[in-house]
């Protein structure tokens, strides 16, 4: 019904959005803000393509497996954040350079 | 321009539009309600896109799950004093370089290439949720139960990560 | 060439070198004695000067009318000319060698009477011994080289026997006076030196002697070493340094000043007369005539007794200068040896009348000028021996008949009418300044007689005088005897005795009315002199020698200071402001150079260590830890990577 440039549009939109709150933010849950958003924008991605063929759901498939990996992945991400909280007191991910050279 | 059209394009607007102000909003807490208002959104163009159950899952799992346990985190990380978690800007520019960049790169890639028009529109089968789970049995049992045990690990993982701050607390 | 005589020469040469060599003996044991010893050395010098003398007698009888006697060593050679030191011992050295050790041996004796108690006594002696040395090598030697050597040598020990008492501040300006008017002479006599080498090729004086062509430049020579005699003999315009020297100890003058390096001049004249051409000698009897003239009007208004004796020396050495120039070196040197005797003899008899008055002074506690005349008087009762030595050695210096001042003046005036020939020409005026001047002589002679020891007792009535001590007077009474003329010869009105034909067998005047002539005129000025005797002659321009001084100081001593002053001061502030400026240049540019160094050198090195560490800082700073930049960079990569795709 849609071109499909649109939906695409939208998604390459979104990751670079999602890259740059990544790259900008001083706060790790903003981090994992950025991080989600990059996932969704390869869902839209999937979804749009999905419309090629809207018979076999392919496209559909591959998303849930997205969502469910977001998910396992927000969870650890979170659980680390609150740790590394804990330890440093701070949630900002330039002060965590120990590995600094 | 038929409502279906504006509606398509209201919604990409939201997405945009809220995806973009993240950006420049320094309240982590606004930060998270605006993803919600983009999830919300995509999930508003999924249906658009005949893909019913991804929009369904996406305000499920992500608008009603993570988003619910990322405010939790934002809660327990900002600093007990009343105020609201401000952040900061770094490496402003480069990011932003980088990611018009990328955003470039991506849209010129885009934009070279020929999509064939869709066939007549097919219309997704109407059993779309029992085609969802045969499939789920038949063609993509591996992916699955991978997809379960992933679940399991991660669990058990961001349980022993996230409980090891109670015990030294006590 | 060894000795060539047949008689004896081992004997000779070896007591030629004992009499040569004491006096440097006696030089070195002075110096060398140790204080507590030191009341020795005037006995020790004595002695060996004694030894001398007996030696050279001995080799004056040798030598004396033979073959002269010659010693020859090599001692250095420049390409193919050779220099030799060697000693000429003819008559005439001989002659001289009896003088110069009989005068000496006969100070030193009279010096340990008149120096007892003096600080620096082995100095004296050991320079008086040196002094001797040193005037026996002028006599012997047979080269012109050795003669200037030694001849420097006796203007150096003059200057440290003049100064002997160096707290005296004119005595030590006197030495240095003499010793640069006598240096000033001797660059005529270096100049003269050289022109004779560059014709003849050699110093030696027999080679000289028996070359007789004239050659080049020989008047211009002969010149030039008389300016040395100039010097030495203080002719004029050399002559002010005599009258200065007198601040010296009287034996010193004694000495040096009457009988023997004042004869140094004469001497070498008559050494090496044969180089003098004609028109040379014209110039030399003129400088002869105004030196006697100059010293013999001076010597009439001073009123200091060495000083009288000063200049009386002065003119003598003119009269003998005037004979050499007449072309009689025998008359020169007949008058230089009676005058080294009568001389000698005045002036250690004024110095015994210097002496009784200090010790007379030291006993009565009064201080007045002993060597004034004008303070004295009447002295005949109080020093009668002294007295008659006076009048024995000022007769022969007056020129009274019966001494042999009176024959060797003869002599010279014999000789001067000789060279003056027939006719009239300027040359009469030397004829009749000689005689003025003997004229003068006698005068002065009177007065300084008459003054000191006739009349009556002006200063010294009060005074215990007493006579001089028995060392002093026998050198007294030897001179004495000497001045009688029997020196001479046994005629006394005939000056050709044995002394002056031993000097020249050849010349001899015929007796003429000269001796006549002379001996009424002296008598003249006899009468004179006492007819004259209360009358003070002043003038001042006669007492300061024509002022002569005074001249030479505004044209010469001026002159040379301010050209010292000039020369310390470019120095001072050029040569060394040229070369502090090049130390500054120098500095400068060690600090330019430090500069450079530390600021472009080392700020390259460390710019290269900075950036260095820049540029590892900077790509350190890739792995800062931060989580953000890595995601940042991972995506520039996949930029670069998908740009080169689409390139």
């Amino acid at each position: 019904m849609f071109q499909l440039q649109h939906f695409l549009y939208l998604g390459a939109l979104l990751f670079s959005v999602g890259l740059i709150i990544i790259i900008t933010k001083r706060n790790a849950i903003m981090v994992l803000l950025g991080i989600e958003l990059m996932l969704n924008a390869s869902n839209l991605n999937l979804v749009a393509f999905n419309q090629i063929n809207p018979a076999t759901i392919d496209g559909q498939f591959f998303s849930l497996f997205v969502i469910i990996v977001a998910v396992c992945e927000a969870a650890v991400g979170l659980a680390l954040v609150l740790r590394v909280y804990h330890e440093h007191k701070t949630s900002v991910p330039d002060e965590l350079h120990e590995l600094k050279e | 321009m038929t409502v279906l059209n504006f509606i398509f394009y209201f919604l990409e607007a939201v997405a945009a539009l809220s995806a973009i102000s993240i950006i420049f909003i320094r309240n982590v807490f606004y930060g998270a309600l605006l993803l919600i208002t983009c999830l919300l959104a995509l999930a508003g163009i999924y249906v658009l896109a005949f893909a019913e159950f991804i929009a369904v899952t996406q305000i499920l799992i992500y608008a009603g799950g993570i988003l619910v346990i990322i405010i939790f985190g934002i809660m327990l990380t900002s600093k007990i004093s009343g105020k609201s978690l401000m952040v900061e800007h770094t490496n402003l520019f480069s990011g932003v370089l980088a990611g018009l960049t990328f955003l470039g790169l991506l849209l010129y890639f885009i934009s070279s290439q020929k999509f064939n028009p869709f066939s007549t529109a097919k219309p997704t089968p109407e059993k779309s949720i029992q085609a969802f789970g045969t499939g789920l049995m038949t063609d993509f049992i591996l992916p699955f139960e991978i997809a379960g045990l992933l679940l399991l690990v991660a669990l058990i993982g961001a349980a022993v990560v996230a409980s090891s701050i109670k015990s030294k607390n006590s | 060439m060894e000795g060539i005589q047949p008689y004896q020469s081992s004997t000779v040469e070896l007591l030629l070198l004992i009499a040569l060599l004491l006096p440097l003996l006696s030089f070195i044991i002075s110096f060398s004695i140790s204080e507590r010893y030191s009341w020795m050395v005037p006995f020790l010098a004595t002695l060996l000067l004694l030894t001398s003398v007996a030696s050279s007698v001995y080799v004056f009888i040798s030598v004396w009318k033979h073959e002269p006697l010659v010693i020859q060593l090599q001692w250095f050679s420049i390409a193919d000319f050779k220099f030799t030191v060697g000693i000429l011992m003819n008559s005439l050295s001989a002659l001289m060698l009896i003088v110069v050790t009989g005068i000496s041996f006969l100070v030193h004796l009279y010096s340990t009477g008149y120096m007892v108690g003096d600080a620096s006594i082995r100095r004296y002696f050991a320079m008086l011994g040196f002094f001797t040395f040193s005037m026996l090598g002028i006599v012997l030697a047979d080269n012109l080289l050795m003669i200037f050597i030694f001849w420097e040598l006796v203007g150096f020990s003059s200057y440290m026997l003049i100064g002997h008492w160096k707290e005296k501040v004119e005595a030590s300006s006197a030495a240095t006076k003499a010793f640069l008017i006598n240096r000033v002479g001797d660059v005529g006599f270096l100049i003269g030196l050289m022109i004779v080498w560059t014709n003849q090729n050699s110093f030696n004086i027999l080679e000289l002697s028996s070359s007789t062509e004239i050659f080049s430049w020989q008047t211009a020579a002969s010149l030039c070493i008389f300016c040395g005699v100039m010097g030495k003999s203080a002719q004029f315009p050399l002559l002010t340094w005599l009258p200065d020297a007198m601040e010296g100890p009287t034996p010193v003058s004694a000495l040096i000043h009457a009988a023997t390096m004042v004869a140094a001049g004469v001497f070498l004249l008559a050494r090496i007369h044969f180089v003098f051409t004609l028109d040379a000698l014209d110039i030399v009897i003129i400088i002869g005539s105004i030196t006697t003239l100059i010293g013999a009007l001076a010597a009439l208004v001073q009123h200091d007794i060495k000083k009288i004796l000063a200049y009386s020396t002065i003119s003598q050495l003119g009269l003998m200068v005037m004979a050499i120039g007449a072309g009689s070196p025998e008359a020169a040197m007949l008058h230089l040896f009676t005058h080294a005797f009568f001389k000698a003899g005045l002036f250690l008899a004024a110095g015994s009348i210097i002496h009784s008055l200090h010790e007379a002074q030291h006993k009565a506690h009064e201080h007045f000028d002993v060597q004034d005349v004008r303070n004295l008087g009447g002295l005949r009762k109080k020093l009668p021996f002294t007295f008659i030595a006076f009048i024995l050695c000022g007769s022969a210096l007056a020129g009274l008949p019966f001494f042999t001042g009176f024959l060797s003046k003869d002599a010279i005036l014999t000789a001067i009418q000789h060279w003056v020939g027939g006719e009239f020409s300027w040359k009469w005026f030397m004829l009749a300044i000689a005689f003025i001047v003997s004229f003068i002589t006698v005068l002065y002679t009177f007065r300084m007689m008459w003054s000191v020891f006739m009349g009556e007792e002006k200063r010294t009535t009060t005074l215990p005088v007493e006579e001089p001590p028995l060392v002093m007077r026998i050198p007294l009474a030897i001179l004495g005897f000497a001045s009688l003329w029997l020196v001479v010869g046994i005629n006394p009105f005939d000056y050709s005795g044995w002394l002056y034909s031993g000097l020249h067998a050849g010349k001899y005047f015929q007796l003429s009315l000269m001796p006549l002539i002379s001996a009424l005129w002296v008598v003249l000025a006899l009468v004179a002199g006492y007819l004259l005797r209360k009358k003070e002659i002043q003038s001042s321009l006669l007492f300061n020698t024509f002022y002569l001084d005074r001249i030479y100081n505004t044209l010469f001593v001026k002159s040379t200071l301010q050209f010292a002053a000039l020369t310390n001061y470019i120095d001072k502030k050029w040569i060394d402001g040229f070369i502090h400026s090049t130390v500054y240049t120098q500095v400068i540019l060690a600090h330019f150079t430090n500069w450079f160094d530390r600021i472009i050198i080392d700020g390259s090195v460390n710019g290269v260590a900075g950036l260095a560490k820049g540029v590892g800082s900077i790509t350190r700073s890739f792995q800062n830890g931060k989580i953000q930049l890595y995601i940042f960079w991972a995506i520039f990569a996949i930029i670069i990577f998908l740009i080169w795709l689409i390139i």
